[in-house]
């Protein structure tokens, strides 16, 4: 409780002295914490835009779909690469050379392949969350004791057993740090092809304000959105460390 | 009957090669033993003699390359969870698991009711000490009672046969002693047949009825020492200073070997 106060006190403390510098100087480039509010509400009603609301809506979508779709192939292919030490062995160094290139490279050939719709910011949330969901599983799987598959095999388990109530528990904060990177990187992925190239969403609205030199409406979204993804990390960090203190 | 079939722990010469990068290394050559129903019998040699292997073998973990291995009556081909229980020398007690549910472990994959699986673990923990524990998860305890918790888990199962690879040998000196003591303990209410291995003369003594001395790699039997006096006993006698000085000249021979050819 005590750090709270200490967190808020210093907040506070850094959004006065903003205030105080910003004030005198050119409102375009410096903005005033205090004109954000009202930003916030003229962004809300921008004539020539749909609602807000409506943007919002469909980024959150869109990130939702990126996400659930990498974690479903992330979940796959890491254990499928995992649990085969053959296959592992030829695609894990492919995997990672992959996820070591700037991913931003393939948006352009993913705009070509899914336009301009919310396909290709769908295609490059997955893309981006997919990889360190992958790259956990089968760091997760390396991590298992091989001891302790060993006393369940001499206790009569048999290899699904094994993979339930050994396997997942031994990587589940592994593959949980995993998850939480990968939702990450899926809303980063969402944002910046919005940014890139859109017609709609909060990605688009920024990139729209911006362009207009509606800098106070801008700095507004880049607030909402780092406060919407600061509360889905902390919602991540919580789960990760009460996974972490059951699974020791 | 009591011909030597009628023995809970039967093995008939068996060999284990293990294929290395430099071609295939004999770990166990042409072991013949039985174990006695309610025996305690003790696998003593250097390290690295496949005394270890030997009883992964039994446990159904590993699979020999020539011989058979018959648990009362039965070729082993696997693990048989209903006969036979292992305790390791790591602990590997499951960390995300409280001491309770880590002995209930083995009951769970057999199917027990959690209230019944709770009685049988509780019962289990408590003459072993950990009386107020049961709730503790693994990272909580002592290295000790860890290993107590491990046994306790394989005491779950109920089974006749125990089968211990150096179970106190991550324990410092004193608490090994102290186990040596509980388990003569363990082994007199449980009435089980069990195959102990370890490098330790003083454990061997203090704890079996029959010692197989096992040479250095390939590890074959040298010796069977049978230990007759009783228990708890007493290490300061000169029957236990003349058992030790004589497996000691057996596991002195030996370890030289083992040191000279191993490393």
């Amino acid at each position: 409780m005590k750090v709270l106060l200490w967190r808020a006190a210093i907040l506070m403390a850094a959004l006065a002295v903003w205030e105080a510098v910003a004030a005198p100087l050119n409102p375009i480039l410096y903005i005033r914490p205090s004109s954000l509010p009202g930003a916030l509400l003229r962004m809300w009603r921008v004539p020539e835009l749909p609602p807000m609301s409506e943007h919002v809506w469909l980024t959150f979508k869109e990130i939702i779909t990126a996400y659930l779709l990498a974690i479903a192939a992330g979940l796959w292919l890491g254990f499928v690469l995992g649990l085969r030490r053959s296959l592992g062995r030829v695609y894990e160094p492919l995997l990672a050379a992959l996820y070591a290139i700037p991913s931003v490279v393939w948006y352009p050939s993913l705009m070509l392949f899914f336009g301009l719709g919310p396909a290709s910011k769908i295609a490059f949330g997955f893309l981006l969350g997919f990889f360190p969901i992958v790259l956990a599983v089968l760091a997760g799987i390396r991590q298992v004791p091989a001891q302790l598959v060993t006393v369940a095999v001499s206790m009569g388990a048999r290899p699904g057993t094994v993979f339930r109530k050994v396997m997942l528990p031994a990587m589940a904060s592994t593959m949980v740090g995993g998850l939480r990177a990968g939702l990450a990187l899926s809303v980063v992925g969402v944002l910046v092809g919005e940014i890139l190239g859109a017609r709609s969403g909060i990605g688009y609205v920024i990139n729209y304000a911006y362009g207009l030199l509606m800098t106070q409406e801008y700095a507004a979204l880049v607030l909402i959105i780092a406060a919407a993804v600061l509360a889905i990390d902390g919602a991540g960090a919580l789960l990760e460390a009460r996974v972490r203190r059951w699974a020791g | 009957m009591t011909g030597a079939n009628s023995a809970p722990i039967l093995l008939e010469e068996v060999s284990k090669r293990y294929e290395t990068a430099s071609g295939a290394v004999p770990a166990v050559e042409r072991v013949s033993l039985a174990v006695q129903r309610e025996e305690f019998v003790t696998l003593l040699g250097p390290s690295g003699c496949g005394k270890s292997t030997v009883l992964s073998m039994i446990g159904g973990l590993v699979h020999p390359d020539a011989g058979r291995i018959v648990i009362d009556g039965e070729l082993i081909t696997g693990p048989s969870p209903h006969k036979v229980a292992l305790v390791f020398q790591d602990a590997g007690l499951f960390p995300w698991r409280t001491a309770l549910d880590n002995v209930g472990f083995g009951l769970e994959l057999q199917g027990v009711v959690a209230a019944r699986r709770r009685e049988i673990a509780l019962g289990l923990l408590e003459p072993m000490g950990l009386r107020g524990f049961e709730a503790k998860y693994p990272r909580e305890l002592s290295g000790g009672m860890r290993q107590r918790v491990a046994i306790a888990r394989a005491l779950a199962l109920g089974t006749p046969i125990l089968l211990m690879d150096e179970p106190f040998g991550a324990l410092d000196e004193q608490t090994r002693l102290l186990m040596g003591e509980w388990l003569v303990g363990v082994r007199r209410s449980t009435r089980k047949t069990i195959l102990f291995v370890t490098h330790s003369l003083q454990e061997a003594i203090t704890l079996s009825d029959r010692i197989v001395v096992m040479t250095s790699r390939p590890g074959r039997v040298k010796e069977i020492v049978d230990v007759a006096l009783p228990y708890p006993r007493d290490l300061n006698s000169p029957e236990v200073a003349d058992l030790r000085a004589k497996l000691w000249d057996q596991v002195r021979e030996e370890s030289l070997r083992a040191m000279e050819g191993g490393a």
